[in-house]
């Protein structure tokens, strides 16, 4: 299985969920979280931002599938300005469901 | 080899988790308030309320005052997307341990209605802890 953690715009969280929930990945864990990239943040006129809001979103999938939704974040996610977010890709060896005490891998 | 097991669970269950963890001689864990949705996406959540025991304040205090629709107006959403409030615990320990860990966790969550959450075990690469500087098992 692969962990997908998606660091988005949090006006954009509405768009990319229901993009995936289209897509059949509805599951997933929302975070809020605070974040700067390569441009160290944003300067507005003479007030520097160097911790800006974003929202991390934590999908796991299956290995091929992880590339689909990949793309579905990248397009849903997208506005084409600096600040758009990151996707991290991440190994996990085995899930379980709490409820029936399954093991996945 | 170092393992993080990382346990998506509910809230009420963050204490006793903790207390079963202690037992077992494992104090250290990273704790992170989220939102969550399985695989019903939330769409359900009738049912979820319906089957969630009356234990639950919590939860049904929610739907009782924020219901879907009533989310999803106030927000001018043209539907609902419903989140549930979720605890997060990550633990890092030894790979052999792994096991004892998982079964843990799960004896300790499992209520048997959905929503107990998930656990993802994935591989650490390296730790290192920043007061000494020592490195992998000896680290955590």
């Amino acid at each position: 299985m692969k962990m997908i953690r998606a660091i988005v715009r949090p006006e954009k969280e509405n768009d990319v969920v229901l993009a995936l929930e289209a897509k059949g990945f509805p599951a997933m864990t929302k975070m809020n979280v605070f974040g700067r990239g390569k441009q160290k943040g944003i300067t507005v006129g003479p007030i520097h931002y160097d911790e800006l809001p974003k929202v991390m979103l934590m999908i796991a999938v299956e290995d091929n599938e992880a590339p689909a939704v990949i793309d579905v974040i990248r397009q849903s996610a997208y506005v084409g300005y600096e600040g758009d977010g990151k996707v991290f890709v991440s190994p996990v060896t085995e899930s379980y469901t709490i409820r029936t005490g399954m093991r996945s891998e | 080899m170092l393992v993080e097991i990382t346990a998506v669970i509910r809230r009420d269950k963050v204490a006793p988790t903790m207390r079963a963890l202690d037992n077992l001689g494992l104090g250290s864990m990273t704790i992170a308030t989220v939102s969550g949705r399985g695989r019903q996406g939330g769409n359900i959540m009738t049912d979820i309320d319906r089957e969630v025991p009356a234990e639950y304040e919590s939860v049904s205090k929610i739907t009782k005052h924020l219901t879907p629709a009533s989310f999803a107006l106030s927000h001018s959403l043209t539907r609902p997307v419903f989140w549930v409030p979720k605890r997060m615990l990550t633990i890092v320990v030894p790979s052999p341990m792994k096991d004892d860990v998982v079964d843990l966790i799960v004896s300790t969550n499992k209520t048997g209605w959905m929503g107990d959450g998930k656990i993802f075990v994935s591989p650490i690469e390296e730790s290192l802890r920043i007061r000494t500087g020592e490195r992998g098992t000896s680290s955590i």
